[in-house]
């Protein structure tokens, strides 16, 4: 089959200047799932952007509800049974001919109305529902996102700029700067990986910008081992033996030929590193080990949600839910479509 | 044979040196004070002084990694800072229960998704498939938790078919009674990657050109299937299987802790939310081995799977 | 009259390329051809790459991929196979029409035992069981000529050699006794001498067996000397069919006696190679002949060159694998060097050793007085202007992600030759010219290019540097014979002209021949002959040189 291939004349498809990059946004455009999915993540990062300047979602710590509040479309929860003591109806009995304070209450309305009170009326339902104290359940969920979506980006760069430059070295060099390269990459991976994190979150404590660090620097094996693959390969190819030949430095070879012939099997690589990312962060603060107590993520949505749902709220559990996956399908899928853009036959890779 | 071994063996000297030495120094310089941790809250100055001279913590740094160094290789673990216990015991007591959930998850993972991902791969293109890739899709972008959380609560508390969580003494009750409920959510999670990831192996072996020959011999595409493309896909579905086997010792933790089950996992996540550096310090050095001698033998047993192996 | 086994009418063979704009698009690979294969005949289908002749082949059990549509008619003894169901084509494959792939080291299954794969056809088409099957795939490997084959049976495809994979490939397509042999480019990835003895093989097998054979290839001297009717076919259709006495002899079509012609031959010695579409359009090829000066300086002289890698052995140990040992010549200004072996000889690393891209193990390369491999670094970097090395794979000389300018600049860059941006320029696109592309090539990326094109790229590139040496690494072997041609008349032309010293590495005899004056002869390492070009030719004195010069194809011989 694969040598049949060989004597198609593809059709004029080459004909005009494209460099790699155009050329795939060219046929990312005609893949309308991966528009869609774009679109969706687009809209995702304008949310998280809005979030963090503070425009959306800023009070979410505020206990706008009662505890609980069901969500809008559910109706307010019927009021209820408050023990065995029987609430008698009709009106209060007069009591002023035995009320001390009865001569008074027109002083101390008089003087209570002098003072404002900022207790506003606790609402009876909130557009996605409140938790157990009464906060926004929609605001939580988009401060979430952005905590969520910002860590898993963040690591995710990290680990992928660890693992590049790494894997550059050691696979362009080899030698002994390989050995020891490959020395440390087996002194992170012999460790199981969540032990690893555990290891770090046990030293370094909770906090947004700890947990960035513990994920990258206990993520970047994977792409290492890739990026030194990768360069093992090109190092032996002949248009790098041609620059080498022609009198070009070791930097040069590196990161003016090689690096930007494997650029999009690094984006690829750190999309998916992305959702890993993302996940183990929910997974994190959910234990406790994650974001600090004073910030919100999907993980200590889900950790409250746990408690509820047996009590038979399940809205916080559905919220946080549905924005992870949301996001996390729209990314992916956006993720796999920027692949074939960029090269079919990265297909295998997923 | 033998000189590989031995050449394999000597290479891991190293490299649990370094695990070693990343253990040392992370938990030196980063972690907390243990005599104020051991000390606790209330602690006087002296009395924190006190431990520390216990620890021996105020000597040089060289000499500390020095007697770290021996007890690793004298296997002499410490005790648990909160519960006292040897970390050896708690190893050892700990480690059935996690294997006793981990490896029927592991076999189970392996046995429902390949007849799945083959299924998938020989109708490539139909709507199966591309139906297939867009639930796992969107089954990979649930949280495990949720699947946990939801999981305990129909399955468990709503439905009663499983206890919500629990452990005996007993292996079989426990592999009657208490394993069904995580073993079941935790493969059907398990399916939507490795599905996927299997797929893949299926699909880079149908686009081979002895798949061409062995249509040119007239095979039907059955025998093409599941004699010839099968038996070459097993190659990276084992590699896969050997890399996973490590992690089978962690076992999955969050499975642990939802369903109370005494693993190792779990230890490992109460040692850090109490501090309690040797235990997991000592795990660390442990796994980091056990993962080198495991990884040695899944390679050796490798030529059994694969005959262009050579072993050098 | 013997009558026909196969006969193709009109057969069309497109691809399905995905949608553009909503509209289903099409590559046509075959555009209505005919041709009949007879009993007990060899037809041997040629053409170069894209002609359709793989496709063709592989249509008649549609052995094609997922989104190929065939139209026409392929009668199998009167019986239409395009209408066939897969069960009947299953029937058909392996036991009436077999194949025979070029790469066998991936068209076996590496998992499997050789006698396992043997046995596969033999039980499903046979009916035998395993025991029979068994003795009779070991019965077959002594048949193509495997020494040993009891202890073969047991052994992996990885296990054998390149040579005796095919033999493999060929015992499995014969085991059902098949009436056609479908063969597509069997020898193509092999050494020459092994090229030989499988056409040997094949020849023998077809008169033993009383079967036909359409072999498939590139190669009008192999084609010439095993077939019996020859199919000349380019960009999906038939230029033209005949006896091969016809073809070869008296050849009616033009692209046909074009191919014919640009053929660098071993007899005589033409000062350029015909060009197809020179040769098409009526132009003669221009004889200005011309003699070397026997005398020129020694421009790069090599002594005792010397290079080993090292692998792991044992428990700490090395071993020392010697890929070059001793090679020593001399280069005259203005002259080749043509430098031949098989695959494992050595001349690769011989050339990469030149540039110091390997770092040698011993010897000297005296270039303008001074050892080469000992030069610091600063004097290394002024030498590699001096030097300059083309490669094989024209694909993979180029960096993908830079322009055509970007390459041509970039050595003019780092050595400061030019005296700014636009002058540097200026001399790119004119020597993107000077090797015969647009200067608008400029600006475009290397996919735009054919294999041809990019290695005239690749030259320019080495131009820059206004070298003296020009080493030539399998330059012209990934290229089809027209193409070939061409690069070969530029690198004479180029030569004349500037007074470049080539040290030309290739496995093809014929090629070396037209463009060296001397050539150097290489086995695993060594140097087995040395002398000018007429006399390895004429009267070689090496037993291995002779061997060589017997395994090339001649073509027809009447």
């Amino acid at each position: 089959m694969s040598t049949a291939s060989h004597d198609v004349v593809a059709p004029a498809a080459a004909q005009r200047s494209d460099g790699v990059w155009l050329a795939a946004w060219r046929r990312f455009k005609a893949d309308r799932v991966g528009l869609v999915s774009a679109c969706v993540v687009l809209a995702f990062i304008v949310l998280v952007a809005v979030s963090a300047l503070g425009w959306v979602a800023k009070g979410w710590q505020d206990e706008v509800g009662v505890a609980n509040a069901p969500p809008t479309l559910l109706g307010p929860r019927p009021a209820e049974a408050t023990g065995a003591i029987e609430v008698p109806k009709g009106p209060n009995a007069d009591l002023s001919a035995v009320d001390p304070l009865a001569p008074r209450y027109a002083d101390i309305d008089a003087a209570a109305s002098k003072y404002r009170t900022t207790d506003a009326a606790k609402a009876d339902t909130l557009p996605m529902g409140g938790d157990r104290l009464g906060r926004d359940v929609m605001s939580k969920a988009i401060k979430g996102t952005q905590i969520s979506v910002f860590v898993g980006v963040l690591a995710a760069v990290l680990a992928t700029l660890i693992g590049t430059v790494l894997g550059a070295l050691g696979g362009f060099f080899g030698g002994k700067v390989g050995d020891f390269l490959e020395w440390l990459y087996n002194v992170f991976e012999a460790i199981p990986g969540i032990l690893l994190i555990f290891a770090f979150a046990a030293v370094f404590g909770r906090g947004i910008g700890t947990v960035v660090l513990i994920l990258g620097l206990a993520g970047w094996t994977g792409l290492y081992r890739q990026v030194r693959a990768e360069f093992m390969k090109h190092s032996g190819r002949e248009y790098v033996r041609a620059a080498e030949a022609i009198g070009a430095s070791s930097t040069s070879r590196m990161f003016k030929h090689i690096l930007p012939n494997i650029s999009h099997v690094i984006l690829v690589r750190m999309s998916l590193l992305v959702v890993g990312f993302i996940k183990s962060e929910v997974i994190l603060s959910y234990l406790g080990l994650g974001v600090g107590v004073e910030d919100v993520s999907w993980g200590t949505m889900l950790a409250e949600a746990q408690s509820e749902l047996i009590l038979g709220y399940w809205w916080q559990l559905a919220a946080a839910t549905g924005f992870m996956a949301v996001f996390v399908t729209a990314f992916s899928l956006m993720a796999d479509a920027v692949r074939d853009a960029l090269d079919p036959k990265l297909r295998g890779l997923e | 044979m033998a000189a590989y071994i031995l050449r394999r063996l000597w290479q891991m000297i190293p490299t649990i040196l370094g695990v070693v030495l990343l253990v040392f120094f992370l938990f030196k310089y980063f972690g907390g004070d243990p005599a104020e941790i051991l000390g606790g809250l209330n602690a006087t100055p002296e009395q924190i002084a006190a431990i520390r001279q216990q620890l021996g913590l105020d000597k040089p740094v060289w000499v500390q990694l020095g007697l770290y160094l021996q007890s690793v290789a004298t296997f002499d673990w410490g005790k648990s800072w909160a519960t006292n216990e040897a970390v050896s015991h708690l190893f050892s007591s700990r480690l059935p229960a996690t294997l006793t959930v981990m490896l029927p998850i592991l076999v189970l993972e392996v046995i429902v998704a390949l007849p799945v991902a083959m299924w998938v791969s020989y109708r490539r293109g139909s709507l199966a498939d591309r139906t297939l890739m867009v639930v796992t899709t969107i089954a990979l972008s649930i949280s495990f938790l949720v699947y946990i959380i939801v999981g305990q609560y129909v399955f468990g508390f709503q439905l009663g078919w499983f206890p919500v969580q629990g452990w005996s003494d007993s292996t079989w009750t426990n592999l009657t009674t208490y394993v069904p409920l995580p073993v079941l959510l935790a493969v059907f999670v398990a399916l939507a990657p490795y599905t996927r990831l299997y797929r893949t192996f299926f699909l880079d072996e149908l686009g081979q050109d002895y798949v061409r020959t062995a249509r040119a011999k007239g095979m039907t595409e059955g025998r093409v299937m599941f004699s010839h493309v099968l038996r070459n896909a097993m190659i990276p579905i084992l590699t896969n299987v050997g890399l996973a086997l490590p992690g089978v010792f962690v076992g999955s933790f969050l499975i642990e802790v939802f369903f109370s089950i005494p693993g190792l996992g779990r230890e490992i996540l109460l040692a850090v939310n109490r501090s309690d550096y040797p235990v997991i310090q000592a795990i660390a050095v442990y796994l980091a081995a056990l993962t080198m001698v495991i990884n040695l033998i899944v390679d050796v047993l490798f030529k059994l799977v694969d005959p262009r192996v050579v072993l050098k | 009259m013997t009558s026909s086994l196969l006969q193709i009418q009109d057969l069309r063979v497109s691809f399905r390329m995905g949608k553009e704009q909503g509209v289903v698009q099409w590559a046509e690979a075959v555009r209505g051809i005919g041709f009949e294969v007879p009993e007990n005949s060899i037809v041997a289908l040629v053409g170069e790459s894209g002609s359709g002749k793989s496709v063709t082949a592989m249509s008649i059990v549609n052995l094609l991929p997922d989104n190929a549509k065939r139209q026409g008619r392929i009668l199998w003894q009167g019986r239409d196979l395009l209408g066939a169901s897969l069960q009947e084509l299953q029937q058909l494959r392996g036991k009436e029409i077999a194949c025979v792939f070029q790469d066998p080291m991936s068209s076996l299954n590496p998992v499997f035992t050789i006698g396992a794969q043997l046995a596969e056809p033999l039980m499903k088409h046979m009916g035998m069981t395993k025991a029979q099957a068994l003795q009779r795939a070991e019965a077959l490997l002594g048949e193509v000529g495997i020494p040993e084959p009891g202890r073969r049976m047991g052994s992996y495809p990885h296990e054998l050699s390149g040579g005796q994979q095919q033999r493999v490939m060929i015992a499995m397509a014969l085991a059902c006794e098949p009436k056609l042999l479908i063969a597509d480019e069997p020898t193509t990835a092999l050494d020459v001498t092994i090229q030989r003895q499988i056409l040997e093989l094949i020849g023998k097998l077809k008169a033993t067996r009383r079967m036909s054979v359409l072999f498939i290839s590139h190669d009008l001297g192999v084609v010439g000397e095993i077939a019996d009717h020859v199919v000349v076919m380019r960009h999906g259709v038939i230029r033209e069919q005949g006896r091969v006495a016809d073809i070869f002899a008296a050849p009616k079509d033009d692209y046909t006696r074009a191919l014919l012609a640009c053929r660098p031959s071993l007899t005589h010695n033409p000062d350029r190679l015909m060009v197809i579409d020179d040769h098409m359009a009526g132009r003669s090829s221009r004889q200005v002949q011309h003699t070397k000066d026997p005398q020129a300086p020694v421009v790069l002289e090599v002594r005792s060159l010397a290079k080993s890698f090292f692998i792991k052995s044992g428990l700490f140990g090395k071993r020392e694998f010697k890929a070059v040992q001793g090679v020593s010549f001399r280069l005259r200004k203005g002259h080749t060097l043509g430098v031949v072996g098989e695959s494992g000889s050595g001349k690769t690393t011989m050339g990469l050793t030149l540039l110091r891209l390997h770092e040698p193990t011993s010897g000297e390369v005296i270039f303008e007085g001074k050892n080469l491999l000992t030069l610091s670094d600063r004097e290394r970097q002024s030498m590699r202007r001096r030097i300059q090395i083309v490669f094989q794979n024209p694909y993979a000389s180029l960096n993908p992600r830079f322009t055509i300018g970007q390459t041509l600049v970039e050595p003019m860059d780092i050595h400061g030759i030019g005296t700014d941006r636009a002058d540097r320029e200026a001399r790119a696109r004119a020597l993107l010219e000077k090797v015969g592309l647009d200067a608008s090539a400029f600006a475009k990326y290397p996919h735009e290019f054919s294999g041809g094109q990019r290695q005239r790229i690749a030259i320019a590139r080495c131009l820059t540097l206004n070298p003296e040496v020009l080493v030539l690494d399998e330059a012209v072997s990934a290229l089809d014979v027209s193409v070939q041609a061409q690069v070969l008349n530029l690198l004479r032309d180029l030569q004349d002209e500037f007074g470049l010293s080539y040290v030309f590495i290739s496995h093809d005899l014929a090629v070396v021949r037209f463009i060296s004056d001397e050539v150097l002869v290489m086995k695993d390492g060594v140097v087995v002959e040395q002398n000018s070009a007429e006399q390895i030719l004429a009267s070689p004195r090496e037993d291995y040189t002779r061997r060589l010069l017997a395994a090339i194809p001649r073509g027809y011989q009447a």
